[in-house]
């Protein structure tokens, strides 16, 4: 089966500023939702305007369903998208934004407004739909919008950082909402994030992008677990990153002393690693086996509700840590297994 | 500052309650206020001749204004919004505002030397007129619209649209001009009101037979008072609706922005 869409070794740089993306490939399957995460500047909206139309590659082709699209104008390519600020037309209603696709294919009034307000039905706002944008919430224009983008049946969706106007109470909803008309849909989405946790709690594959360039591309599992180097575990969620030098197989040489690892067979002694531990992999108390134990004073103590994130002062740095538990810290030890090599940049 | 406000108020009405008065005053000599009332001078400026040609002649210079700057300053606006290039759109920009700094004298005479050529011998005509008219009066629609394109994002609903499947034509027709209509008709009052007010560069390129209003009005001035305070007043309302009806579509225009930003 072709993919929905698919990047190959594309490349673009804005005039005069040198940023952009550089030699990208990535195949979005149908029915396959994509995350794409990084830090500003990173080249992820430049993706979306590439696959959307709005960019001309400089290099490498693009193909929609398995033909190429590199010719086509955005009006020709049959893609939804969901703007960050909505973009819905102010002079419309909502039932007549959702309806303007289906007009623009020749559907007749009556029909285009039945399947614009089923639409509408489907995200809950059917008795929104005689209301101008200017009359609804920041939510409820959201739902507009993606109705509007998924009305004419595309051959992918496009989502440009669709939660960020929304206050956070809203956008968990509303993220859970998206995946579920995606899944519905089965239709292939592009959703560009700076949110790692919305990226991680919807998304099949999660990209990670720095400076134009792919990091990773992998499920959300993996990016956490397994990330490819310091950057990728820095950027998804939180990471205790140590530099050190591996002296045996099993063990590095860090600023905060000799740990205890699990061999791993892409690093060789000698050469120059990162050590990772996941804040909730540190466990408190004194090892029974006296294995990377390590004991200070708590310089943060951040209250998050269900758990407590501290940052635990200890000769040569710092060790952050996550518990559900209610004790003062002195003493927490990390397993070897909690413990993953990444390679120094 | 109410009493500044008051005063200044004071200072604007009076002159505009005096005309009024005088407009219906029998005679009106030496004295504080006029002598007897009389709606005499309405009906001799109404019978005037040369006063009701003028007045047809400004409805048209009028209305020909307001249709050629729209015609001018919607594509206009549009390029000069979506240029890409930041210096040439800086450069346009200034060209396209810069009879905002001409003072219309200038202008008039630029439009004498022009159009008094043989091979443009058009000086005295309606045309020269509305082309004056239209380049006073342009930079200030022009720049209404820009304002409102850059206010609605229309860049963004346009790529919107695009997507949705809109070629060039569906776009301008179903959304930019849709989208932009509260600023054009705003800008377009205001275009009216200006031309309708326009003496400078009008009495120097008009004909004997296509003397706009204000041009007209001037000669008023010379004969009795009371016919002179209402011929003014006639052209007092014709601003007044102008502006009043501009002052209104701006206001219902950013009601509704206001609710949709």
């Amino acid at each position: 089966m072709n993919a929905a869409v698919s990047l190959q070794n594309v490349s673009y740089a804005y005039p005069g500023s040198g940023h952009g993306v550089a030699n990208l490939s990535l195949d979005i399957q149908p029915g396959e939702l994509i995350a794409v995460i990084g830090p500003s500047g990173c080249g992820k909206s430049t993706l979306l305007k590439l696959v959307a139309g709005f960019l001309q590659p400089d290099a490498g082709r693009l193909l929609l369903n398995g033909r190429d699209a590199g010719a086509l104008l955005p009006q020709q390519r049959e893609i939804g998208i969901v703007f960050q600020a909505y973009a819905l037309f102010p002079h419309m209603t909502a039932a007549e934004n959702v309806a303007y696709p289906l007009k623009l294919r020749g559907l007749a009034k009556a029909a285009r407004l039945a399947r614009a307000n089923a639409m509408l039905a489907r995200v809950g706002l059917s008795d929104r739909a005689h209301q101008r944008p200017g009359q609804l919430s920041g939510g409820q224009q959201q739902r507009v919008a993606l109705a509007r983008a998924l009305v004419f049946n595309p051959q992918a969706l496009l989502l440009d950082e669709p939660l960020s106007a929304l206050d956070a109470s809203l956008r968990i909803g509303m993220r859970d909402e998206i995946r579920h008309l995606q899944r519905e849909h089965g239709i292939a989405t592009l959703h560009i994030t700076h949110d790692q946790e919305e990226a991680l709690s919807i998304a099949d594959r999660i990209v990670v992008m720095r400076d134009g360039r792919v990091l990773q591309v992998a499920t959300p599992r993996e990016i956490y677990e397994r990330p490819v180097d310091a950057m990728v575990a820095g950027f998804v969620g939180q990471a205790n990153l140590w530099p050190g030098n591996l002296t045996a197989p099993d063990r590095i040489d860090t600023a905060i002393g000799m740990l205890q690892i699990l061999p791993q067979p892409d690093f060789a002694p000698g050469q120059p690693t990162i050590a990772m531990v996941r804040p909730e992999a540190v466990r408190l108390g004194a090892a029974g086996d006296g294995i990377n134990g390590f004991s200070g004073a708590v310089v943060r103590d951040r209250y998050l509700g269900a758990l407590r994130r501290f940052d635990l002062s200890i000769p040569g740095g710092v060790i952050a840590g996550e518990t559900a538990s209610a004790e003062p810290v002195t003493a927490v030890h990390i397993p070897p297994s909690a413990i993953r090599l990444l390679p120094a940049q | 500052m109410a009493f500044v406000t008051i005063a200044y108020l004071v200072y604007l009405l009076v002159p505009i309650l005096l005309l009024l008065v005088g407009s219906v005053g029998e005679t009106w000599f030496n004295t504080l206020l006029p002598q007897g009332m009389t709606g005499a001078w309405y009906v001799q400026v109404a019978s005037d001749g040369s006063f009701r040609r003028a007045f047809t002649t400004s409805l048209i210079v009028c209305a020909g204004t307001c249709l050629v700057s729209a015609l001018i300053a919607l594509p206009l606006a549009y390029s000069l919004h979506n240029m890409a290039h930041r210096g040439v759109k800086t450069v346009l920009r200034v060209i396209a505002l810069l009879p905002v700094a001409v003072p219309p004298l200038v202008l008039g005479f630029g439009f004498v030397l022009v159009f008094s050529s043989d091979e443009l011998p058009f000086l005295g005509s309606l045309w020269v007129l509305v082309g004056g008219h239209v380049a006073l009066a342009l930079p200030y629609l022009l720049q209404a619209l820009v304002a409102d394109m850059r206010h609605l994002n229309l860049a963004m609903l346009e790529q919107a649209a695009a997507a949705m499947g809109a070629g060039f034509a569906a776009r301008f027709f179903d959304i930019v001009l849709p989208s932009l209509r509260h600023s054009l008709l705003s800008g377009l009052i205001m275009v009216a009101a200006l031309s309708l007010g326009e003496f400078q560069l009008s009495n120097l390129v008009a004909g004997f037979l296509t003397r706009p209003y204000p041009v007209v009005l001037l000669q008023a001035f010379y004969g009795a008072t009371g016919f002179a305070c209402a011929a003014t007043v006639v052209l007092l309302g014709l601003a007044l609706i102008a502006a009043v009806s501009g002052g209104l579509t701006a206001r219902s225009a950013r009601g509704l922005q206001g609710v949709a930003s």
